[in-house]
């Protein structure tokens, strides 16, 4: 197990590593330069010669590479140009409200998941109708399943409100929910468990389906194993049949899609966040593309880049623990 | 192999198809097929077939959907909503093909390469390719779309620099179990040359699950087209797109629901279209196997 620990963790630096690289290439070939935003147009060329060298970018690129290694272990991800504040700042005021989002809409899409293998797998009736729903749901645009979800839940029955996360005071960890429990507070946590639903449940349909297809699959491949047909016909009841026998072999590729899933619901999220005016890292993301905020763009996709990575070890690690094989 | 045998590439493919199939029959399935050629003949002829020039404002300013003269009604400054449709349907289901020939060409020779070579050569670019799948596709195609300028060719250029890998393994697993046929062994032991033997012996063979692999993923790249134009890494106004028309008209929703609705409408069932016929394109060619 601790080989396999230690070499995952080395692939998973090993792609951090490439992600900065990346990063770092695009900054260096992207049309913006940062010491004529920071100066303005109007600066001397002996002014833009001084910053340059002060931001490092006379360096051959390197150096420069390493540099911005170095900064970045030390939580420097620069100056936003949109923003003037440190970029690190601006993340930790929009990321806590992202978090809890893609959290949220991570559990409803396992729900919902789970439902849908049922569905397939035990022949339930009534759920023969949600998977279809949730089949055609996953097809469309996530932007058209809010719009549609706005003006039918807020609009026409006055159930949801349709923007915000529903916070008129400040938060101290930004993640409402949380806070509002914490204090005891549950006219606040109402209020924001109404603000999370329609985004929440945007956010989750096509993972949602994803998955479940992937743990209809491979529940229909353990049903028919030969190991249930004897459980069943030793006698067994279903349910320790499906509890003793079936979840723990069925659940492995259904956790590595769940994770593969949730790192795509950080880049789904920037849509999600737009439509909704959820003050997350997405609406951040979308407010700096048309300015061309580089070091913004940068740090956002490298902080959910880092989760996406972090995530899917971690995914690797938990298959390896329910399916000991796999720890070859 | 089949798509649907390998876990990584499962994860793509498997929307509408990679399950079971539909089970439809054979004349549902060219029916299906017939719909994609369809989609693609509207998108050829999307100029000529809208009605106005999509850009220049021509009516009276947010017409409902069956208008006299504005079948989908018109938008905040009286601009036609069908032809700003039809010309953006055209840009989209393009670059979708676009960006799917792109990852077919550079994944295909990636994969022929590796798959032909065997060996060193074979495992490094195939760690290469892994490396590359591992990455997080959606935000690296952000990122450099924005870096390089916000516009469609960026984006495309993004989409397609983290799109070959799903198609370099596919090509590479395919040309591995050909390289092992007996037909090949004896084309071999002819004395067959390389060139001959990839061209004559194996590629004719990887054609057909390459283009079910493609067909099945238009749908994938419309909705990620649609979704970065919506985040604004598309066309800039006032070229018609389907993506961003809906994020510029977001706020018209609860007075004119249809001038953000009716473009989101049309990605949905470019997607729907795209994924059944994709899936049909699966079905079909796995019968006459």
């Amino acid at each position: 197990m601790t080989r396999f620990l230690l070499r995952r963790l080395g692939a998973a630096i090993v792609l951090l590593l490439l992600l900065t690289l990346i990063i770092f290439v695009l900054q260096t070939i992207s049309p913006g330069d940062p010491v004529r935003a920071y100066l303005g147009v109007n600066a001397s060329p002996a002014d833009i010669a001084a910053k340059r060298h002060e931001l490092g970018l006379d360096a051959s690129l390197p150096v420069r590479y390493l540099k911005f290694l170095l900064n970045l272990l030390h939580g420097d991800l620069g100056i936003s140009f949109r923003t003037h504040r440190p970029v690190t700042t601006d993340l930790s005021d929009f990321l806590p409200a992202t978090a809890e989002l893609v959290a949220v809409a991570f559990l409803i899409a396992v729900v919902l998941a789970v439902l849908f293998a049922l569905s397939g797998a035990l022949r339930w009736r009534l759920t023969g109708v949600l998977r279809g729903l949730l089949l055609l749901a996953a097809t469309a645009p996530p932007f058209l399943l809010a719009l549609g979800g706005i003006v039918l839940f807020y609009a026409q029955l006055g159930w949801l409100p349709a923007s915000g996360q529903g916070a008129d005071t400040t938060s101290p960890t930004g993640i409402l929910l949380l806070d509002s429990l914490l204090h005891g507070d549950l006219v606040q946590f109402g209020a924001a468990a109404q603000h999370l639903v329609l985004p929440a449940v945007v956010l989750a349909i096509a993972p949602a389906v994803a998955i479940g297809r992937v743990l209809r699959s491979s529940l229909d491949t353990t049903l028919t194993a030969d190991h249930i047909r004897t459980a069943r016909a030793k006698g067994l009841p279903e349910l320790a049949v499906l509890r003793k026998h079936v979840a723990r072999n069925a659940v492995g590729p259904g956790l590595s899609m769940g994770g593969l899933q949730l790192g795509f619901m950080f880049a789904g999220t920037v849509v999600v966040e737009q439509v909704f005016s959820w003050p997350g890292i997405g609406n951040y993301l979308a407010a700096s593309i048309p300015v061309a905020d580089f070091p913004a763009i940068a740090a956002v996709t490298l902080v959910l880049g880092a989760f996406y990575i972090g995530v899917n070890a971690v995914v690797d690690v938990l298959q390896a623990l329910a399916d000991p094989r796999l720890n070859a | 192999m089949t798509i649907t045998d390998d876990p990584i590439l499962r994860r793509r493919f498997g929307r509408f198809g990679g399950g079971s199939g539909t089970g439809a029959s054979t004349s549902v399935n060219y029916a299906l097929v017939g719909l994609l050629v369809l989609v693609t003949l509207l998108a050829v002829f999307a100029r000529v077939l809208s009605p106005d020039d999509p850009i220049q404002p021509i009516g009276d300013l947010n017409a409902p959907p069956g208008s006299p003269d504005h079948l989908l009604g018109t938008d905040a400054i009286g601009r036609d909503l069908l032809s700003r449709t039809l010309w953006g349907i055209q840009t989209s289901w393009f670059a979708a093909l676009a960006v799917v020939a792109s990852g077919l060409f550079i994944g295909g020779l990636i994969g022929v390469v590796a798959g032909v070579s065997g060996g060193l050569i074979d495992s490094l670019l195939m760690r290469f390719t892994d490396l590359f799948l591992a990455l997080p596709g959606t935000l690296v195609a952000i990122a450099i779309a924005a870096s390089l300028g916000a516009n469609l060719t960026n984006t495309l250029i993004g989409i397609s620099v983290v799109w070959w890998p799903y198609y370099a393994r596919i090509v590479r697993g395919e040309v591995r179990s050909l390289a092992a046929r007996p037909h090949v062994e004896a084309a071999k032991l002819a004395g067959v040359g390389w060139f001959r033997l990839v061209f004559r012996h194996i590629l004719p063979g990887v054609v057909p699950t390459a283009i079910v692999a493609a067909s099945l993923d238009i749908g994938n790249v419309v909705l990620l087209l649609a979704g970065l134009s919506f985040i604004g890494l598309g066309q800039a106004e006032p070229a018609p797109e389907l993506g961003a028309d809906t994020a510029r008209a977001l706020d018209q929703l609860l007075a004119q629901w249809w001038v953000p609705v009716v473009p989101g409408i049309a990605v949905l069932l470019l997607s729907l279209i795209a994924n059944l016929g994709g899936d049909a394109i699966r079905t079909l060619l796995a019968g006459r196997r």
